[in-house]
């Protein structure tokens, strides 16, 4: 079992670092350093004008540290199979969780060792801590993280009933008293406060655990979830093809869909609006792309700037927007049903023309906002609409054409 | 002749799967594809529907191939998959509609016939729900309706009985006999052979990509004097050539 686990860790890492090189490539390594730069430059402002004695000072470690303790998840690195599979060795599964759980402690415990390190000075000038004070908090928090992963490995366990070890009231619970009798009171307190709490989950899991059974769907799905979210981070960066997005009813858009006509031409656009405004896949990239796209021009002003980075950003979503149209293809109807690729190329057209307009409109009104000025706004709106015409009627159609007979 | 298959060769690559295949499909008339896992009753299906292009030979519809218009050859169809593929964003009403608008059928109409499908199958109250997340039986139910939504000619039905309750496996044969009755035809594979030598007219039966034999069930039996009287029985002694 526990070959099964370093198995299952290396395979994991080995994929993890494949998309780390992807996600930490020089831009945005570039971006990075000047981001934290600019965030240090200005927590070292904000510690100049702090003295000691501030009342919310305690109150704003005490949220950040409780905050971090539950950064940093059980991995279990589990499968859906095996609930299936490994459902005859049960109490062998016991070694994998322990083994899990110390693995999933590097990771968790760096960050709170990191985060101690970066409010160790706001520590030192607001409650002026000896060093001393800040080690025993240090001991602390790597405790009450230790408390935690171990309240989710009994959790993996079927505890009685439906109550889970690990309910979030509980993990808070915990963390707060610790840290607050930290903060308020003494570090040493809270050290033996977290140890104590370490050694009665210890105690308690140790003369349970063997009677108990395996939450293997519940611990399934949250290794899923776990997993599904590191994935959405890379998927911002690179593709992922494990994440293939979720679907939202939003009926609130009901009415707007509504006005597309059911008619026999309108067939594919009445799809791949709805696929459009329910999936968060593309969607979500849309309104990611536009929001930035307008909190930058909302911080430019001049003459051609805001016209350069207009364009920029309908060109950005344009591109983004061409795999949609395969986003069926592997559904057998769109094949059976007697349509025409090119109704389905033209559906596809108006489709990235509407959205292409609305994004173009928003920027252009930031646009508008920020400058008062008659001659950018006009340049913007005549270049935007321009671009938008020769990026959805002119360059999708040539680009899916091609692409289309590429494949044969 | 609704369906005409003759002398196809074809397959997913270059190898053929399908070795020289020619069978056919007449107005009214319900034939049964019968044949062991992997002997070839997919890929003819999906040569049919115009997934794939066969190598060599020729399918028709009603006298039209696909080559030659293939929307009006893709009009006549309606198939119902193995496996239920639903569109994840859209609802039942909405695939209910894609179909009327895909077939370009009559709203009102349509409308009509799908209510009453709705009914027999126990979905009318689950119009605004994601058929996405129904259980396996509940899709295949979905599957069906759309399929008999459309005046389609032509029914393709891969194996439809594995996953309906018994009260909806009865319902579906109801409606294939009705428009049997209007004239349409069916080509169904299975490997529910009872059911099938109940209901179909005549078999086809497939085996490593040949049509091994065809006909009726009292042709096949003539056929396999020895081999016995169901046509499981016909059906094993077939296999049981290629296993001696």
């Amino acid at each position: 079992m526990i070959g099964l686990f370093q198995q299952r860790r290396q395979r994991h890492l080995r994929e993890m670092a494949k998309y780390l090189r992807l996600v930490f490539n020089d831009f945005f390594v570039f971006a990075l350093l000047f981001f934290l730069g600019g965030l240090g430059l200005g927590y070292s402002n904000v510690l100049k004008q702090l003295t000691t004695g501030l009342w919310w000072a305690p109150l704003v470690a005490l949220v950040v540290l409780a905050i971090t303790a539950q950064v940093g998840r059980f991995a279990t690195l589990i499968e859906d199979a095996d609930r299936v599979f490994l459902l005859p060795k049960e109490r062998a599964m016991h070694d994998y969780f322990v083994v899990a759980r110390r693995y999933s402690q590097w990771l968790a415990q760096a960050t709170q060792l990191i985060l101690l390190f970066i409010l160790t000075p706001f520590l030192r000038v607001t409650l002026d801590w000896s060093l001393a004070q800040v080690a025993g908090l240090v001991v602390t928090q790597v405790l009450l993280k230790d408390t935690l992963l171990r309240l989710d490995l009994a959790s993996a366990y079927q505890v009685t009933g439906q109550r889970r070890m690990n309910h979030w009231t509980v993990k808070w619970g915990v963390s707060l008293i610790i840290l607050a009798v930290a903060l308020w009171l003494t570090p040493y307190v809270a050290i033996g406060l977290s140890l104590v709490a370490d050694i009665a989950v210890i105690v308690w899991f140790q003369q349970h655990w063997e009677h108990q059974q395996i939450r293997w769907r519940e611990q399934i799905a949250i290794e899923d979830n776990r997993m599904l979210g590191i994935y959405r981070f890379f998927n911002l960066f690179t593709d992922v093809p494990m994440v293939k997005g979720t679907i939202r009813r939003r009926r609130y858009l009901d009415g707007l869909l509504r006005r597309i006509p059911v008619r026999h031409d309108k067939t594919y656009l009445y799809l791949y609006s709805r696929g459009m405004l329910r999936g968060t896949e593309f969607s979500g990239l849309v309104v990611r792309l536009t929001v930035i796209g307008m909190l930058l021009l909302a911080f430019i002003q001049g003459q051609w700037l805001p016209v350069v980075l207009t364009a920029l950003f309908i060109y950005l979503i344009g591109f983004q927007l061409l795999p949609f149209f395969q986003q069926y293809d592997d559904i057998v109807f769109t094949h059976v049903y007697p349509l025409t690729w090119d109704q389905r190329l033209g559906s596809f057209v108006t489709l990235v023309t509407g959205i292409l307009t609305t994004t173009a409109i928003l920027l252009w009104l930031v646009v508008v906002a920020v400058n008062h000025n008659l001659v950018t706004a006009g340049i913007t709106l005549v270049v935007a609409a321009v671009e938008v015409g020769y990026l959805a009627r002119i360059y999708t159609p040539q680009r899916l054409k091609r692409a289309a007979k590429n494949k044969g | 002749m609704a369906l005409t298959v003759s002398h196809v060769v074809g397959g997913y690559s270059q190898i053929p799967v399908l070795k020289d295949i020619s069978f056919d499909v007449r107005d009214g008339e319900l034939v049964g594809l019968i044949g062991l896992n992997g002997a070839g009753k997919s890929t003819t299906i999906n040569h049919i529907i115009g997934l794939l292009t066969p190598h060599k030979g020729e399918i028709t519809i009603n006298g039209v191939t696909i080559a030659q218009d293939s929307q009006a050859y893709k009009q006549q169809i309606a198939y119902i998959p193995e496996t239920p593929v639903l569109y994840q964003e859209l609802t039942l009403r909405e695939h209910l509609e894609m179909t009327m608008m895909a077939y370009d059928l009559d709203q009102e109409k349509a409308w009509v016939t799908a209510h009453e499908l709705l009914k027999t199958f126990r979905l009318d109250n689950k119009l605004d729900w994601f058929p996405a997340n129904f259980s396996k039986g509940m899709k295949q139910k979905v599957m069906i309706v759309c399929a008999f939504l459309t005046q389609a000619k032509l029914f393709i039905i891969d194996e439809p009985f594995l996953g309906l309750d018994p009260l909806a496996v009865n319902d579906l044969l109801n409606l294939i006999e009705q428009r049997k009755q209007r004239g349409a035809s069916i080509l169904m594979s299975t490997h529910v052979l009872d059911t099938a030598q109940r209901y179909c007219d005549r078999f086809v039966l497939l085996h490593s990509g040949q049509v091994e034999t065809e006909g009726t069930l009292s042709e096949l039996q003539a056929a396999l004097p020895e081999a016995g009287e169901s046509l499981n029985d016909i059906y094993l002694s077939m296999t049981k050539v290629d296993r001696a």
